[in-house]
């Protein structure tokens, strides 16, 4: 198959799942009942209540309940979130930016820590540290996130009393503009120090908490892609010419393995997704992962659709951007059937 | 009986004793390969010491309530610290028993992984069959739902369920099941297809085997392989992601359930009681990792490619 068909194909296929996705996600939350409940309150005569469910669409046969719910999310209207006492279009935005930097931060963490790692640990096969690296690797995909940031709050937080909670300090964070919603990028451009300093402090513990387990699964791929190239006939090829080991390592095996490696950024990117739920909760954390676990709590139905919708739709791309640029990395990768 | 249909039996037997020999021989093989992997063995030996855990719960801590799953709780020694005498582990914020649900929580943790990992196993097993044997739009039906489940972060999918189904126990264990069979459907489906192409596959069609037979006889030995690997994988997975719900909240709270008490437990680590959250999670961990260890030990033992890798 040539590559553009393969696009193509990708791209087509991409808005049904969108649209399948869309209608699990509203069959799951009508399961439950008729989302008229919110709106009641028990002074209610019969006759307000048919005239709430008519206001909002609630009388109609369920399939075009669903094309309103479609067409709001066309127009930009997500619904009323009831934990953050706003419309979800309005909070979602500021939620996003708090989360979106977390997981950038332990991506870091996890592609620099994971690369090196694997690095070292496939240049030593079935050596000490390639026995370390497995255990960490394996240990962090079994590492419950909730237990490994409890355990570092207790020990930096409760004990040693060093570690911050929450995501700044309120003083500091109110001091400086915030035109992205990204504390970091806003402090820059703000030009002070302080509230860097701040941002990057209070990032640590919650994105070493969720890099952990995403440096294991980058180790892992790295150091198996490094294993197979290193036993490739241009690595003896480049030794024969007397390179220097070093070179061999780095500039030759290093950077074919680092194509494979690029595959695992789309199941590291779905693992960070899921993992900030529980790392916001114990860090206090004021983004979509800590507003949705109070949403599932408090049955804030319109915030749980949109979170479930909007996470999908960008596991979904993510997946295809990373396939894509694989295909296009390594031509002798076969597309499709 | 005609000669052909004689001759045909024997043939039969013949080689169904041979693959029976086969077989065996190569599960001897797997096991020893297993043997030889110092971490594969760490894991069967964590494995084993859960399971003991789980089966004699009632024998190391008689339950003192009618329902032996619910935390008792001893209003009289609140926040013990461990090595309290009748609390080994210490006590919570609400006077429940460290140990009691470090040991019962094995049982709920049992309970929940071969609970799930037992349907999804055939649901799926059945779903992939069916779409890897009949071909044609329903393959193609099965295949695209398979795809919509799948573009949806697990964690996530199932934390959306439990949260409509409404918080319990039981509710996880349903949540978890919709959400992780379409794994199996997809592996199992792979292989069909891949096994329907071999030659022995059209002899045995050609001396008139009824599908079914084919099926069973063939198709579906042949295809234990990957399924029983990932659902080795699953059965530490799954009790990963039950307890991350039910850290979030969507158990009923003081049941003996680990993820229920690094819940409970992560009240009191600002006043420095570490241990109500840190003993069940390390059992969590020490559950998932053993499973993932031998997961990984039963891929490597069965695909002799990936040796040493």
């Amino acid at each position: 198959m040539q590559l553009r068909d393969y696009i193509l194909r990708r791209l087509m296929v991409l808005p049904v799942l969108i649209i399948g996705v869309s209608i699990v996600v509203f069959t799951l939350t009508r399961i439950g009942g008729s989302p008229v409940g919110i709106y009641l309150s028990h002074e209610m005569t019969p006759d307000e209540v048919a005239e709430i469910e008519a206001r909002f669409n609630l009388d109609k046969p369920v399939w075009v309940q669903y094309l309103y719910w479609v067409r709001g999310i066309a127009m930009g209207d997500f619904g009323w979130s009831g934990v953050a006492a706003a419309p979800v279009a309005d909070v979602f935005p500021l939620k996003l930016a708090a989360t979106m930097e977390l997981a950038f931060a332990s991506g870091l963490v996890a592609l620099f820590l994971g690369i090196a790692l694997g690095t070292y640990a496939g240049a030593r096969r079935n050596r000490l540290p390639d026995h370390v690296t497995r255990i960490v690797a394996v240990s962090g995909a079994s590492l419950p996130q909730f237990w490994f940031g409890i355990l570092l709050l207790i020990i930096f937080w409760a004990h040693i009393g060093i570690a911050p909670i929450g995501r700044s300090d309120a003083a500091i964070f109110a001091s400086i503009a915030h035109p992205t919603g990204l504390y970091t990028i806003d402090a820059i451009l703000a030009g002070s120090p302080t509230a860097l300093w701040d941002a990057i402090w209070h990032l640590v513990l919650p994105s070493v908490t969720l890099g952990y387990g995403a440096t294991a699964i980058v180790a892992r791929m790295m150091r198996s892609a490094l294993v197979e190239e290193l036993q490739q006939d241009y690595v003896d090829a480049a030794r024969a010419k007397g390179l220097a080991e070093r070179i061999v390592l780095k500039r030759h095996a290093r950077r074919n393995a680092l194509v494979p490696t690029v595959t695992v950024i789309g199941l590291t990117f779905g693992f960070l997704l899921q993992g900030t739920i529980t790392v916001e909760i114990i860090y206090r954390w004021p983004g979509l992962g800590r507003w949705m676990a109070d949403s599932v709590l408090r049955g804030d139905q319109a915030t749980l659709m949109t979170y479930v919708l909007f996470t999908s739709v960008l596991f979904l791309v993510v997946n295809l951007i990373v396939d894509l640029v694989y295909a296009n990395l390594d031509r002798r990768v076969t597309l499709g059937k | 009986m005609t000669d052909v249909q004689q001759s045909r039996n024997a043939a039969g037997a013949m080689t169904a004793d041979t693959a029976f020999r086969v077989r065996m021989r190569r599960l001897f093989g797997v096991l020893q390969g297993m043997a030889s992997n110092p971490a594969t063995v760490i894991g069967l030996v964590i494995i084993a010491l859960m399971l003991i855990m789980a089966i004699f719960a009632p024998w190391l801590l008689e339950p003192n309530s009618p329902d032996p799953y619910q935390m008792p709780r001893d209003w009289g020694a609140v926040r013990k610290p461990p090595g309290t005498p009748g609390h080994p582990l210490g006590t919570t914020n609400e006077g429940g028993d460290v140990l009691y649900g470090v040991i019962w929580g094995s049982r709920t943790s049992l309970q929940l992984s071969l609970m799930v990992v037992g349907s999804t196993m055939i649901v799926g097993t059945i779903v992939g069959s069916i779409a890897g044997l009949v071909g044609g739009w329903v393959d193609e039906v099965l295949m695209r739902l398979v795809d919509v489940f799948l573009s949806i972060p697990e964690l996530i999918f199932a934390l959306a369920i439990a949260a409509v189904l409404g918080p319990s126990f039981g509710n996880i264990i349903l949540a978890l099941a919709v959400v992780l069979w379409v794994k199996y459907a997809r592996i199992m489906r792979a292989q069909v297809l891949q096994i329907k192409q071999h030659d022995f596959v059209d002899a045995a069609r050609v001396i008139g085997d009824s599908k079914l037979n084919i099926y069973l006889r063939d198709i579906l030995p042949n295809a234990v392989t990957p399924v029983t690997v990932q659902a080795t994988l699953d059965m530490g997975n799954v009790v990963l992601i039950g307890a991350t719900l039910s850290f979030i909240g969507l158990s009923e709270a003081g049941i003996a359930e680990w993820g229920v008490l690094v819940s409970e437990g992560q009240a009191g680590i600002a006043s420095g009681r570490w241990w109500a959250s840190t003993f069940p999670g390390l059992m969590i961990f020490l559950w998932a990792l053993a499973f993932n260890l031998v997961g990984d030990g039963l891929r490597d033992a069965l695909d002799p490619r990936t040796e040493g890798r």
